[in-house]
């Protein structure tokens, strides 16, 4: 999921922005900020996947926004981005083209963050990833998950954290649910 | 503006309104007609309507001006909602749903479960609320209760809604619904499952937006007072 910060000083283009953004491009995390420093303040150094701002906010703050320039997107009033010259510059998007266009302009930045869609086999656990699960819904803890599949503290997270995505279920309760469905677990000794 | 009217726009505000008495052929009352025959704060009641419907609006000074016994009514309200009529409409659905697999799908009966353990946790802790944590505030409201006493005030939280546990079961069983159920039913039934269990996942974050940050907080401040 992209993280998102709009930052635009007018509250209600801000709003607007980010009421565009979560409802046509969900799922998003968007964050709307008046000022640069309030992201900055955030820590982190604004950790976000993009910065949608104004021209002249982005001017006011090469600082902040130069090394960012790639995840930069430039909001301009009018129909048509301006042709911008010299050698990096940030995307620009004119707003003043009418939603669908918006849309569209907004969606060309948006799809190459997101996943490939490899497919339903992309969603399927792997063997340690079973393995790893049936232990998590048994009620081990990640150590004694480790010490008996002979994997690092960090291995055992990074199959968690998978194995979440994968099946789009958080609780221990939930994954108990899923293993019981899929017959990793036997239904009988397994309370949910 | 006539409250049918708000009702009319948003369907959703019927169970709110419902919570407190207020029932359907409204005609063309308006908030304040409907809500003196019920004894309410017309503010109130808006202010509740209007964070009820718009996630992202959330006037936590406004919340916090109002009486904690208002607050107390709210919530409790809202739990007797949660048992009397949104957790049975669930196992309704959920019933009929088992039922339409015929006995031939195992991974409905064990939705079922899952359901009635969630059920069992919701229930007590609504039971916490009613006999510890309600009256505490109410009495510490009244400067009555010692903060002193057993009970003692849930950490004040950020707002991070993700955590709480129902909202998360929730969640995770209308995933498990979405992505994974298998097998024979009925689709309809698995829709209306899906429906009630959004509606009561929505409902309990609202629920708890004024429970952490208003609530609880007040609570604090008046331990501390």
């Amino acid at each position: 999921m992209p993280r998102i910060a709009v930052i635009l000083p007018d509250l209600l283009q801000g709003a607007g922005m980010t009421a565009i953004l979560e409802r046509y491009f969900s799922p998003a995390e968007v964050a709307c900020f008046t000022r640069v420093q309030e992201v900055t303040a955030e820590g982190g150094n604004g950790g976000y996947d993009l910065y949608f701002t104004d021209s002249d906010t982005f001017a006011s703050h090469v600082d902040f926004f130069l090394p960012r320039r790639n995840q930069s997107v430039v909001l301009v009033g009018g129909e048509r981005e301006p042709e911008l010259r010299g050698g990096e510059t940030p995307r620009v998007i004119a707003t003043g083209c009418g939603l669908e266009n918006l849309l569209e302009k907004i969606e060309r930045v948006l799809t190459p963050m997101r996943p490939a869609d490899e497919g339903s086999t992309s969603d399927e656990l792997s063997a340690r990833e079973v393995q790893v699960l049936q232990l998590v819904v048994s009620g081990a803890i990640n150590k004694e998950i480790a010490e008996r599949l002979n994997i690092s503290l960090n291995t055992v997270l990074t199959h968690r954290k998978n194995i979440t995505a994968k099946l789009g279920i958080k609780t221990i309760s939930g994954l108990t649910l899923y293993a019981l469905m899929h017959g990793y677990i036997p239904a009988d000794e397994m309370p949910l | 503006m006539p409250l049918s009217t708000a009702l009319e726009l948003h369907p959703t505000l019927i169970p709110l309104v419902s919570r407190f008495g207020i029932r359907l052929g409204l005609g063309e009352k308006s908030v304040a007609a409907v809500c003196a025959e019920h004894h309410m704060e017309p503010g109130f009641l808006l202010t509740l309507m209007n964070t009820y419907l718009f996630e992202e609006y959330f006037p936590e000074q406004k919340l916090k001006s109002f009486h904690v016994s208002q607050l107390v009514d709210y919530l409790d309200k809202t739990n007797a909602y949660y048992l009397h009529q949104q957790l049975p409409n669930i196992e309704r659905h959920l019933g009929s749903l088992i039922a339409s697999g015929g006995g031939e799908n195992k991974n409905l009966a064990l939705i079922g479960r899952f359901f009635a353990r969630f059920k069992e946790s919701l229930t007590a802790s609504i039971e916490y609320d009613t006999r510890e944590w309600f009256p505490y505030c109410l009495a510490l409201s009244r400067g009555e209760a010692q903060p002193t006493l057993a009970v003692t005030p849930p950490p004040l939280q950020t707002d991070n809604e993700d955590e709480d546990p129902a909202v998360s079961l929730l969640r995770d069983l209308r995933s498990i619904m979405v992505r994974h159920l298998g097998g024979e039913y009925n689709d309809n039934l698995a829709y209306a499952v899906i429906f009630a269990l959004d509606s009561i996942e929505h409902d309990i974050r609202q629920h708890n937006r004024i429970r952490n940050r208003i609530l609880t907080p007040v609570i604090h401040a008046l331990c501390h007072a």
